[in-house]
């Protein structure tokens, strides 16, 4: 044993909250001027959006689900209240950012020269938990 | 020679822990680094293998000091 980190991983590359989108089962828009969401009445809102996962993948009264890039290039989700009622809530994003920082993690490694060795995904009370292992050269 | 592993746990939020073995010195802080990304940083801490090269180097000197 010699070392120990923990990270809280912050949504800041737009290609593996993609992939991450993607691997939950998502058809994902990028829109890099940003673009409306759309209410479930098809209706034009006024907040706009960079990633897009459009309402026709959710449910019938669904609004769009977006992620904005902010002033400090983090990506932040914009949830209707109705979405985040139906399951599209706080714990739905720890997923999001799980798929993320797996997608991050295994193009960081691959891009370092460390070697996939497995992955596994363990259930524990509070949800699945990704384990990732990899050596050095 | 004890083989480098790394093993990254992602947690149900996203959040990640990074367990080195097989690592001794600075080279842990560039490994965590490297799987760090853009996170920010939470706990931190070396372990027991951490120290065995300036235990090696100190041990090494004692001698060569005999």
């Amino acid at each position: 044993m010699s070392a120990y980190g923990e990270f809280e991983t912050i949504m800041q590359e737009e290609r593996f909250l993609v992939e991450g989108l993607t691997a939950m089962g998502y058809k994902v828009e990028v829109q890099a001027a940003g673009a409306a969401l759309v209410g479930y009445h098809g209706d034009e809102r006024t907040e706009t959006a960079h990633v897009i996962i459009r309402r026709a993948q959710l449910d019938s009264a669904s609004n769009d689900i977006g992620f904005v890039r902010g002033a400090d290039g983090h990506f932040r989700a914009i949830l209707s209240e109705y979405d985040r009622s139906i399951g599209y809530n706080e714990q739905w994003l720890g997923k999001v950012h799980q798929h993320y920082k797996e997608s991050q993690t295994m193009a960081a490694a691959k891009s370092k020269g460390y070697i996939f060795r497995r992955k596994e995904v363990i259930q524990t009370s509070n949800g699945p938990q990704i384990q990732l292992q990899f050596v050095a050269r | 020679m004890l083989q480098k592993t790394i093993t990254v746990v992602i947690d149900q939020n996203g959040n990640s822990s990074v367990d080195l073995e097989g690592f001794a010195g600075q080279g842990c802080d560039k490994v965590l680094k490297d799987f760090q990304g853009d996170d920010r940083a939470g706990v931190q801490r070396k372990k027991a293998a951490f120290y065995s090269k300036t235990g090696d180097s100190r041990d090494q000197y004692l001698k060569s000091g005999q």
